[in-house]
């Protein structure tokens, strides 16, 4: 009985994939907010490196991983996929559970895959030094270890109430040699203003973001590093979905569904990017990203597509409709949702190629304290909900009596979470049940919108 | 269950998980996250552990409601170009 299938070194993926070269329909470029003319090369310029800018931008199907970084990614690549035969047991439904362990990274989640191409990319074209923002610490930690591998001093500005309740991820961060820094700070004039107005602010992670940018571009040989949500973060993050495809081909099996947690959209396109290329050359499967929502509403049913702003310029997104008749629904529901979600995420989601759904914090923890009870990894609390909906599409196929084979980015271990478990098992996480009222006021707010 | 209904003074302290920065928060960090505004997704975040909107009505000044709840979501890399911007005046 195997339980994991794991890909020898040599057999580690050489090339990442860029779904661009084949979406059906292109993205509409992001537009400069100074100019309102489509992003160029040289307003990246000041932030990111030519080299990335390049990946930012390209067509090509199929891109290089420099041998550098594949000599790093070896340290804990090619991830093992793991067959979750006890959580099956558990569900007792016809469903075969596979994922790819990406805890197994110094890390301990997904962020050193595009940690390691990042800091690689900027050495490479002379950059000293790198700055970002984190909020509770998974990406600055995952960019300090990759900065350390390649010489690069590293700046990490921390939303200043993460900082004081996370020092473990801080004092990671500082083993691998990186600054960390309360933001806001006095390091930068974005700190500065904000400490002036208010000397107590706890941050936040648009004030950590001024800060780390400004850091940037007011030194020289330095730039800015993101962790999530640009295209060439999540090209870099399908080498999860890419050895997957190989492990599953070793053992003669294809998925019926594949599903990711989605925060900033990168450890959701890691997994999905390479099966959304099969499914756009004819193969039939569901892609479904696990959102966080914290209000119990999509579990139970209601939402619908619709677009972010009244001026419909955002793509089509998955929108709650809870409080849709209080506030101009759109812009309240779109921002609540999606905020800062990958645009590619988001253009596949208009284009039907994956669905989303959200999940509520007690379902999200129940999931993952139940894989802990049988799979003994504690998840990450963002790939709690990963597993709340592989519990939900077990139930499914339970109900249907249909056999259906699961593959599910386990993007990250909680061990350095465990605040929140601690929370969860001693009942202090609340969800909050609708009133059959309100469930009826949804249910209208969403007639006439397509259903997801 | 039933929404929590006590006195607003009791909300700050209130924790919950930020989908936004993967951590826990109080309530008063909510309240805080946009400077002079709350966090766009106050309202959704909160509104199943008590009666944030009616709070947030007592609390903001009209004008400040509405901008709460009319900032549409940004691009992110609209967003970045932005900060870069603004960055580069402050530094002049
Ligand atoms: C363990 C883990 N999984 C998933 C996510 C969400 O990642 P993304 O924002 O790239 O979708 C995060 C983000 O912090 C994370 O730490």
């Amino acid at each position: 009985m195997q339980t994991k299938v794991v890909l020898e070194d040599y057999e580690i993926p050489k090339q990442w994939y860029n779904i661009q070269a084949d979406l059906p329909k292109p993205m509409s470029p992001p537009l400069h907010p100074g100019t309102g003319k489509p992003v160029t090369a040289e307003d990246l310029a000041p932030i990111f490196p030519m080299n990335l800018i390049e990946q930012e931008v390209s067509q090509q199907r199929w891109i290089d991983i420099p041998g550098e970084v594949l000599d790093k990614y070896l340290l804990w690549r090619p991830s093992p996929l793991y067959r979750a035969r006890n959580f099956e047991k558990l569900l007792d439904a016809p469903v075969k559970i596979y994922y790819k362990n990406e805890g197994v990274s110094p890390a301990g989640s997904h962020k050193p895959n595009t940690a390691i191409a990042q800091a690689y990319y900027n050495k490479a074209f002379g950059i000293k030094r790198l700055s970002t923002e984190t909020g509770a610490g998974q990406w600055g930690s995952a960019l300090a270890m990759a900065c350390q591998m390649f010489g690069l001093e590293c700046r990490v500005f921390m939303v200043k109430v993460s900082y004081e309740q996370k020092p473990y991820r801080r004092l990671m961060m500082n083993t691998w040699g990186a600054n960390c820094f309360a933001s806001p700070s006095n390091l930068t004039e974005a700190g500065r203003q904000v400490l002036a107005e208010h000397p107590d602010s706890p941050g936040s992670l648009g004030i950590a973001i001024s800060e780390a940018v400004e850091d940037a571009v007011s030194h020289e040989n330095s730039r800015y590093a993101l962790g999530s949500v640009l295209n060439h973060v999540l090209l870099h993050q399908t080498i999860i979905g890419l050895e997957a495809q190989k492990q599953f081909e070793k053992i003669g099996e294809y998925p019926d569904v594949v599903i990711g947690c989605a925060g900033g959209g990168s450890n959701f396109a890691g997994i999905a990017l390479p099966f959304v290329c099969d499914e756009i050359h004819g193969k039939q499967l569901r892609i479904l990203a696990a959102e966080p929502a914290l209000c119990p509403t999509m579990t139970r049913g209601p939402f619908a597509y619709d677009f972010g702003d009244l001026a419909k310029k955002t793509p089509l997104l998955p929108m709650h409709t809870l409080g849709h008749d209080y506030v101009p629904a759109p812009i309240h529901a779109g921002g609540l949702r999606y905020h800062g979600m990958a645009p590619i995420v988001s253009h596949l989601l208009n284009l039907g190629l994956i669905e989303a759904q959200a999940y509520n914090q007690l379902d999200t923890f129940d999931a993952g304290v139940k894989w802990a009870r049988t799979e003994g990894f504690i998840p990450a609390p963002e790939t709690t909900h990963a597993i709340a909906a592989v519990v939900a599409e077990a139930r499914r196929a339970k109900e249907e009596g249909k056999e259906r084979t699961i593959l599910f980015n386990w993007s990250g271990h909680g061990l350095v979470d465990l605040a929140a478990y601690d929370a969860y098992l001693n009942g202090r996480l609340d969800a909050y049940e609708f009133s059959d009222d309100e469930m009826k006021r949804a249910l209208k707010a969403i007639e006439g919108l397509p259903k997801p | 269950m039933e929404r929590k209904d006590e006195k607003t003074s009791d909300y700050k302290t209130l924790i919950i998980r930020c989908p936004r920065l993967g951590g826990e928060v109080p309530f008063a960090y909510c309240e805080k996250e946009g400077g002079d505004l709350p966090c766009r997704m106050v309202v959704g975040c909160w509104e199943g552990i008590f009666l944030v909107e009616n709070h947030l009505r007592e609390t903001l000044s009209e004008e400040a409601w509405i901008r709460l709840n009319s900032q549409p979501p940004k691009d992110k890399l609209t967003n970045i170009l932005d900060i870069v911007e603004k960055a580069k005046k402050r530094i002049k």
